[in-house]
């Protein structure tokens, strides 16, 4: 079979558990969780390597892929399965060595797939991971690492001191070239995070994975092992400096906040008003929404294949959901395919797949933007019988 | 059973609506166009070769459909076919079914694996199944099964062809263009048949100068007892948009819930072209009552009983009252709309009033600005 020669292909991590998002993830990959309506978490950097003119995306999944593999399916959503195009799913696997097995960490991930990555010869490769909300312009931060000659070119971002223990840090010099990389530092000493976007030449990549899994007392992990080994074996690393809109949903809490920050007249994150760099999502065919006399929707996404015969506050209806009469929802995130029966109230909620609301329950509570955030969640297909209570911050 | 599917796109004359397109590409109920109906129906029953016929103005219909992979209809064997004149075997626009049949002879041989032919029209929408359609034909041993529908026939609209049956159910009456009684049944304009039939029957009439399928075909062999006719009844939802003021009122149709439950839901999803819109932003100003809204729109003015399709915009303080607004049009702040249907990109300047009639709603021009 013949392979086309690549300039750049990228590497998408979507194998991670995702534990901090509890319920939602129980049966899910992370990178499959519902997102803004019409969206799972991995249209983004996908949608981003179309947008960027990558087409040969290999993805490396692990826990609960069931889903996520379907989803990606053959990767036509996003245009990437072409004859030489490909979204292509790459799960853990038994080899003649026995150098394989579970991915043990994300560089030995990318290392049991060296031989994929050969196939297309290429000059450089972008690590991505599937669990970012962003938009960015992959091309733009290779011709700048190719500009600059480096070894790995690494995306950063201004993050406030008080999330300093989320992140790792990167110490730059004036021009931008990394000296020094700090894990989750207590007191970092610049505020460029690294954003877990990686470019790197290949050829640097492939020789730093192989000796990192000769070494035994290595996590294979990028930002534990793979940056510092290569940053003190004197490689050329560049920062690239991104301050579009970016997070991480991780969490329950920041899962929430970034579905919010679609909404209002001046989103924090428009995703309405770019035709260059649309979001590719695969298609749900359902019909377009409807809107009762007796509904009322301000502040808010709602997406097709919805009936809304109820109230709707700042909050996102996802794709086949019906919210019935006198039901509230506010503050809320409501995921494809759930029915909120009417009388229902959902305040500052995530309600995940298919979940079921019955008549007059009550989800949630309104707090204080001072206060502490207690967003209640519902799991996929989780049922809340008539006349029951979801207190603010529990799970079901 | 070896099925092949065709459709006919410019059975009805929408005037404005179908200037620049064909009555298959007119964009109907918030994100679809009527051939996506036929086309989601074919494929679901498994209708694996389609030739779509089109006389003219089948560039907006081509750019839709695209490889048909959509509707999974992007095969290695069979698939799509567009046939258009030039595709044909004759230059001229065809007069009639049957000529168009006839021009495209060459389709009907290829599939030779093929026992039966559905054939539809453009202009009448429904969620069928069409697996029973032709478990009926089978079943029956007759030459041709029509799928009809009760309750259309009025006394004043015209039908292309309407059916009557006595008491025992047999078929005492078939007249065509004809503004049949209510005791009528329309057909709608699906039929089956054996392709060998069809092909021996395209050859004669073209040979003797007869090109219409249901005049020349269906009558006038019925009236010569050379046919046997096996008529399907449907049940579900039919929408039949021959004119505007029908299309319009179908339009609004689904606002009703038991319409659109059957039209979208009945059997099987109706597949469109994916356009990758955003879900639709509802303002904090917005007054939406009793609408189809697709996605995309940025809604802060008030609509009621109106169809919106993809990307309209309806700015602060403008009315949108039973309209169907097609996509990529923008409604000025302030503005008055009423019993419309505005085309595709449309500017609507702020403050401008627009008043028509459920009978004659006003048409604005595709791309103009008002």
């Amino acid at each position: 079979m013949y392979f086309q020669k690549k300039r750049c292909i990228a590497m998408l991590l979507a194998g991670g558990q995702g534990s901090r998002l509890k319920v939602l993830t129980e049966n899910t990959a992370k990178p499959a969780v519902p997102f803004g309506g019409k969206y799972r978490i991995i249209d983004f950097p996908l949608s981003n390597c179309v947008n960027s003119g990558i087409d040969t995306v290999g993805i490396l999944t692990q826990y609960q892929p069931l889903e996520l593999n379907e989803y990606i399916g053959n990767g036509q959503p996003w245009g990437l399965n072409k004859t030489h195009s490909c979204a292509q799913v790459l799960p853990p696997y038994e080899r003649h060595d026995k150098k394989s097995g579970w991915y043990k960490g994300t560089a030995n991930a990318i290392y049991q797939n060296i031989d994929f990555i050969e196939r297309y010869d290429p000059e450089y490769v972008v690590i991505l991971s599937g669990d970012h909300i962003y938009k960015m312009d992959y091309a733009a931060m290779v011709a700048y690492h190719e500009q600059h000659n480096a070894s790995c070119t690494i995306a950063v971002r201004n993050v406030p001191l008080k999330e300093a223990s989320r992140f790792g840090f990167l110490n730059t010099n004036p021009d931008n070239s990394i000296y020094e990389f700090e894990e989750k530092p207590k007191v970092p000493k610049s505020t460029n995070a690294s954003m877990g976007i990686y470019v790197f030449n290949w050829k640097v990549l492939r020789e730093a994975l192989i000796n990192d899994e000769e070494n035994p007392e290595s996590s294979n992990d990028f930002g534990k092992n793979i940056i510092p080994t290569l940053l003190n074996a004197g490689h050329k690393m560049m920062a690239y400096t991104f301050d579009g809109y970016w997070k991480d949903v991780g969490t329950i809490d920041s899962l929430w906040e970034a579905n919010m920050d679609l909404l209002g007249k001046e989103p924090a994150f428009n995703i309405r008003d770019d035709e260059r760099s649309k979001i590719y999502a695969r298609n749900s065919a359902l019909p377009s929404s409807y809107i009762d006399s007796g509904a009322k929707v301000v502040g808010s996404f709602i997406a097709e294949g919805s009936d809304i015969y109820g109230t709707i506050r700042h909050s996102i209806i996802s794709v086949g959901c019906t919210v019935g009469e006198g039901a509230l929802v506010e503050d809320s995130v409501v995921m494809p395919g759930v029915v909120i029966a009417p009388g229902a109230i959902v305040r500052h909620a995530i309600l995940g797949e298919n979940s079921r609301i019955g008549r007059n329950t009550v989800v949630g509570g309104a707090f204080g933007a001072k206060d502490k955030m207690k967003i209640s969640v519902t799991s996929k297909g989780a049922v809340l019988e008539d006349n029951t209570v979801l207190l603010p911050g529990d799970m079901r | 059973m070896n099925v092949m599917g065709i459709i006919f796109t410019n059975d009805a004359n929408l005037g404005e609506l179908t200037n620049t397109r064909t009555t298959a590409s007119i964009p109907f109920g918030g994100r679809y166009r009527q051939v996506d109906f036929h086309l989601s129906n074919m494929a679901a029953a498994g209708i694996r070769h389609i030739g779509i016929i089109s006389r003219h103005n089948y560039q907006s219909l081509m750019n839709h459909i695209g490889s048909g992979e959509e509707w999974g209809l992007e095969l290695e064997e069979g698939g799509l076919e567009f046939l258009t004149p030039y595709a044909m075997s004759a230059t001229d626009i065809y007069r009639g079914k049957l000529d168009a049949l006839h021009s495209v002879m060459g389709f009907l041989q290829f599939g030779h694996d093929d026992e039966y032919v559905v054939m539809a029209d453009s202009a009448v929408l429904c969620n069928i199944d069409m697996t029973k359609i032709l478990q009926s034909h089978a079943e029956s041993g007759k030459d041709i099964t029509i799928v009809t529908k009760a309750g259309i026939a009025n006394g004043s609209k015209p039908l292309d062809l309407a059916l009557k049956l006595d008491a025992k159910g047999e078929i005492c009456d078939i007249a065509v263009d004809y503004e049949a009684s209510s005791e009528y049944l329309a057909s709608m304009d699906i039929f089956v048949l054996s392709k060998k039939f069809l092909k021996e029957k395209v050859r004669e009439f073209i040979a003797r100068n007869l090109f219409h399928m249901d005049r020349d075909l269906v009558l006038g062999l019925w009236q010569k007892g050379e046919i046997t006719i096996n008529v399907y009844q449907f049940e579900g939802v039919a929408l039949y948009n021959d004119t505007v003021e029908e299309y319009f009122r179908n339009n609004l149709l689904l606002i009703d819930s038991s319409v659109r439950g059957d039209l979208f839901g009945a059997n099987h999803p109706v597949y469109t072209k994916v356009r990758d819109r955003v879900p639709t932003y509802y303002g904090e100003s917005c007054e939406i009552d009793d609408s189809i809204v697709a996605d995309g729109c940025v809604l802060e003015g008030s609509v009621k009983d109106s169809v919106l399709f993809r990307d309209v915009r309806v700015c602060e303080g403008a009315q949108v009252e039973r309209c169907v607004v097609m996509n990529d049009t923008t409604i000025g702040e302030g503005a008055e709309i009423r019993y419309a249907i505005l085309d595709k990109d449309i500017t609507v300047r702020p403050g401008a009033k627009l008043i028509g009639t459920q009978k004659n709603p006003i048409i604005v021009k595709r791309g103009e600005t008002v």
